[in-house]
């Protein structure tokens, strides 16, 4: 009783009326228990007889025209529902629909209407959100909804006309084409004509200018010698987002765009600035005129406040992910390459190793460094140490730039992380055939390595290594049991499962009880099914049904990645604007009731491929 | 067989009209079954030596529970059972606060009369239904009668269900007190330990726990019996 009268205190427009009216309520009040998905009330169905007072959980409202149904709102704890019903007396305008388990203090009709007829306060409460708040909610929604970059597709872009040249035409020929055009590139076309192919190119007026003005070639040579071929293209029908993303990846400008196999316009650069003057993703641009430290701490700046932007955006969390290893693996190139140019051309070939999050594309914010270096065996003497000298100027450059080291010390500094290849190997054989707690923690580390720069070719020296590690029944079970070590924090009444002591309380950390078990698991998953992929989401994509995880499992752990990331990401971002460091603990509260519905969901997502891993590797039998 | 058991004679009305009142029909949707969720607050466990202190009832109909037929009342205990000092800890009632209140064979057939034609719900039957049986016993020779839900065996019941399911490892440790219960199901609790909060508590964790068989299609009253009856 105590504590219904305590509730109704604290929420309007109960908290107004007397207590001894509250103390009515209270005692008049019949309680009800929905679970999720339960219809409370149906547009057009049976009118209320009650009024809902919303004591916890939360209600989705839906409203069915034309044939579709939208989500008009969502209410939840100390918010009503019903009434719209109860005072005009007719079927109710909304389904409501608990959108998790949902309880309601239900009050009656009769004392509804009589607390209306006494208190004109009441009244009007209710009669004020009547007439449009439903209208209200739903233009709000779309009015939220995100800006051009994610809502219009590239064909929509296409301004210049498609030029399109032989490839034997002479390249003064070619650019008289496209002076008369306006065009800014044009398409060579190799037979069969007008179909995208892999001797389709593309030439741009960069290329005229450095490959053949500068080059001082003949203007009667073939076009197709100055071309760039296969030109890489994208659907016409991929969001602009997609579009930008693709030239950051490969460094272009121009894309051509292909529907149904022909290539029927190109976007460039200049077209998405038209668009999106103040969208900072076109960076990989400013490092080429970056010299100081200076510039290069802006550009990284600059690539922290993209992310920001992408998420108001309403981007995914592994598009983010996407475009900034394009712009950090761009820094690090660039950084790579001043050390070289200090120290001399490198004795033997090598290669640069991002691992962990970074090795994923999966790094939102800076982080701390995670980094490698491997080179040829039969290295010249004096390798070691011009390899030492490279790491330590490439490793302090980062730092200068915002990536602090890191504190496990897994960075090509570390002599131990910076060998040769058989050596390389060597690691590799001994973790998976000595699976101890040391090496799963390496494997976790260093299975996601990507490498950035240096012409080695890492990926034929270690990924088949690591890929046989899937014949290893006992390296499977023993990273099996490792993913499962932390285990979803959601309990049989799908409520989440929080941190209680201290100062963690109420707290969900969405790292390692989060993102990092899925990442977990898809790294066994991947190994299972001999997927080379690092990237989380591609992992889970391709080992699908090539191992033991079924397709819809699969995508049910892909979009609860992307979902706990997102969050995790938002609340980061939140931390960073207050000027905090951004932390994992997300204070559950601080959620909105949207949010943590959609958070329990992924955890139950989560839940459940981590039960059926326990089953298919029998974790509990591994001693 | 009940019926083959003698009944004494001269029994009060509500306590007759209890026993003779048709039981609901298990094969009734749960929603349609009338429940009366009872707690009670005692001088100590032990059905045998303790005295009733407390009862609080509150009715659950059509799947709401209906805080217009909420009770409570006190008992005074006999001369022979004194509030015991121990237990003052946990109900915080004194023996000032029952010296007035009814004495057990006034409650007993309120009790009854509001129990009659319902399905009896508890947390933890053997107290709450220890007392109301050695009660009936002792004033009329009587049993307390079924059907009867008990949300701790509910709670087992589910807890069982889901171990079955995950195999060992479950991070969850059986815990059946009202409280952890209630909380686990994200369900607001009431000050414990006061008869009429905690039927209330158990009220709602009981909605709670039927919305777990809902997933699986309406459940009937005998499903709810199958999982958590606990009285014949």
């Amino acid at each position: 009783m105590e504590e219904i009268v305590r509730f109704l205190l604290e929420h309007p427009p109960f908290s107004q009326l007397p207590l001894l009216q509250i103390q009515r309520i209270a005692s008049a009040v019949q309680i009800e228990y929905f679970g999720q998905g339960v219809q409370i009330l149906t547009q057009g169905g049976k009118p209320a007889s009650f009024l809902y007072l919303i004591r916890r959980g939360s209600v989705d409202l839906l409203r069915e025209r034309n044939g579709v149904v939208e989500v008009t709102d969502t209410l939840s704890v100390g918010e009503c529902f019903g009434y719209v019903s109860l005072i005009q007396g007719k079927p109710p305008i909304s389904t409501v629909r608990a959108r998790e388990a949902t309880l309601c203090y239900l009050i009656p009709a009769a004392l509804f209407h009589q607390l209306r007829r006494d208190y004109p306060s009441f009244a009007q409460f209710f009669a004020r959100s009547i007439t449009d708040r439903l209208e209200q909610a739903l233009q709000q929604r779309h009015a939220t909804a995100a800006p051009e970059l994610f809502q219009t597709r590239l064909r929509d872009l296409i301004t210049e006309p498609l030029v399109t040249v032989s490839p034997d035409t002479p390249v003064r020929e070619a650019a008289r084409r496209m002076r008369e055009a306006q065009a800014s590139a044009l398409i060579v076309d190799l037979p069969p004509y007008g179909l995208l192919d892999a001797g389709s190119g593309i030439v741009t007026d960069r290329d005229l200018r450095n490959r053949v003005v500068a080059e001082g070639l003949d203007y009667n040579t073939p076009i197709a010698q100055v071309m760039s071929a296969p030109a890489i293209t994208v659907p016409a029908d991929c969001l602009v987002f997609e579009g930008l993303l693709k030239m950051i990846e490969h460094g272009v400008h121009h894309l051509p765009l292909s529907d149904g196999g022909q290539i029927i316009g190109v976007v460039s650069y200049r077209d998405f600035l038209r668009l999106q003057s103040h969208n900072p993703l076109l960076m990989p641009q400013r490092l080429v005129r970056a010299h100081s430290d200076a510039d290069l701490r802006a550009y990284t700046e600059q690539v922290t406040a993209t992310v920001g932007g992408l998420l108001d955006a309403g981007a995914r969390v592994s598009d983010i992910g996407r475009a900034v290893a394009a712009a950090h693996d761009a820094l690090l190139v660039h950084i790579i390459r001043d050390a070289e140019a200090a120290l001399g051309p490198p004795p033997c070939p090598y290669a640069w190793l991002v691992l962990g999050s970074e090795g994923r594309y999966e790094q939102t914010l800076r982080t701390d460094q995670d980094n490698a270096l491997i080179y040829a065996d039969n290295a010249p003497e004096g390798a070691e140490a011009y390899f030492e000298a490279l790491a330590e100027r490439v490793v302090e450059q980062l730092v200068r730039c915002g990536f602090p080291r890191c504190p496990g010390n897994v960075m090509a500094t570390n002599p131990q992380w910076r060998q040769p290849r058989s050596v390389w190997q060597n690691y590799f054989r001994q973790w998976i055939s000595v699976p101890n707690e040391e090496a799963l923690l390496q494997t976790a580390i260093f299975f996601d390595l990507r490498p950035v720069y240096g012409t080695l070719d890492t990926e034929a020296s270690l990924r088949p290594i690591i890929l046989r590690a899937r014949d290893n029944r006992v390296f499977l079970g023993r990273l099996a049991r490792a993913a499962l070590r932390q285990t979803a924090p959601i309990n049989f009444f799908r409520q989440l499962v929080l941190e209680r002591r201290g100062d963690q309380r109420g707290v969900i950390d969405l790292k390692y009880r989060g993102t990092a078990m899925i990442v977990d698991l898809a790294r066994l998953f991947a190994l299972e099914a001999g997927v080379p992929d690092t990237n989380t989401i591609a992992r889970l994509r391709k080992s699908a049904n090539h191992s033991s995880l079924s397709e819809t499992s699969a995508e049910e752990l892909i979009a609860a990645f992307e979902l706990i990331g997102l969050l995790r990401l938002r609340w980061q971002y939140q931390q960073l604007r207050q000027g905090l460091e951004p932390s994992n603990q997300v204070e559950v509260d601080k959620l909105t009731p949207l949010e943590r519905r959609e958070l329990k969901e992924a955890l139950r997502a989560v839940a459940v491929a981590q039960r059926a891993v326990a089953v298919t590797f029998q974790t509990s039998l591994i001693a | 067989m009940f019926l083959f058991r003698r009944r004494p004679s001269n029994l009060p009305e509500p306590v007759s009209r209890y026993l003779d009142a048709p039981r609901p029909d298990p094969a009734l949707p749960w929603r349609d079954a009338p429940y009366s969720v009872i707690d009670v607050e005692t001088t100590g466990l032990n059905p045998r030596r303790d005295a009733l202190l407390a009862v609080g009832m509150v009715d659950i109909d059509e799947g709401r529970i209906r805080m217009d037929r909420r009770w409570y009342t006190l008992v005074r205990p006999p001369d022979d059972a004194p509030v015991n000092p121990e237990a003052i800890r946990v109900h915080g009632l004194l023996p000032q606060d029952v010296e007035h209140a009814p004495p057990l064979d006034e409650v007993i057939p309120a009790v009854l009369q509001r129990l009659t034609g319902r399905v009896l719900v508890v947390h933890v039957a053997d107290v709450d239904i220890g007392f109301l049986r050695q009660a009936m016993r002792r004033l009329y020779g009587v049993e307390p009668r079924g059907p009867a839900i008990d949300t701790a065996r509910l709670a087992w019941h589910f807890q069982r269900h889901q171990r079955l399911i995950e195999g060992s490892g479950s991070e969850q440790e059986p815990a059946l007190q009202l409280r952890a219960l209630a909380e686990s199901a994200g369900l607001p609790v009431f000050p414990e330990h006061n008869a009429f909060n905690d039927a209330l508590t158990t009220a709602q964790l009981f909605l709670a726990q039927v919305s777990m068989f809902e997933a699986h299609g309406m459940p009937r009253l005998r499903d709810l019996l199958r999982a958590g009856g606990c009285l014949r």
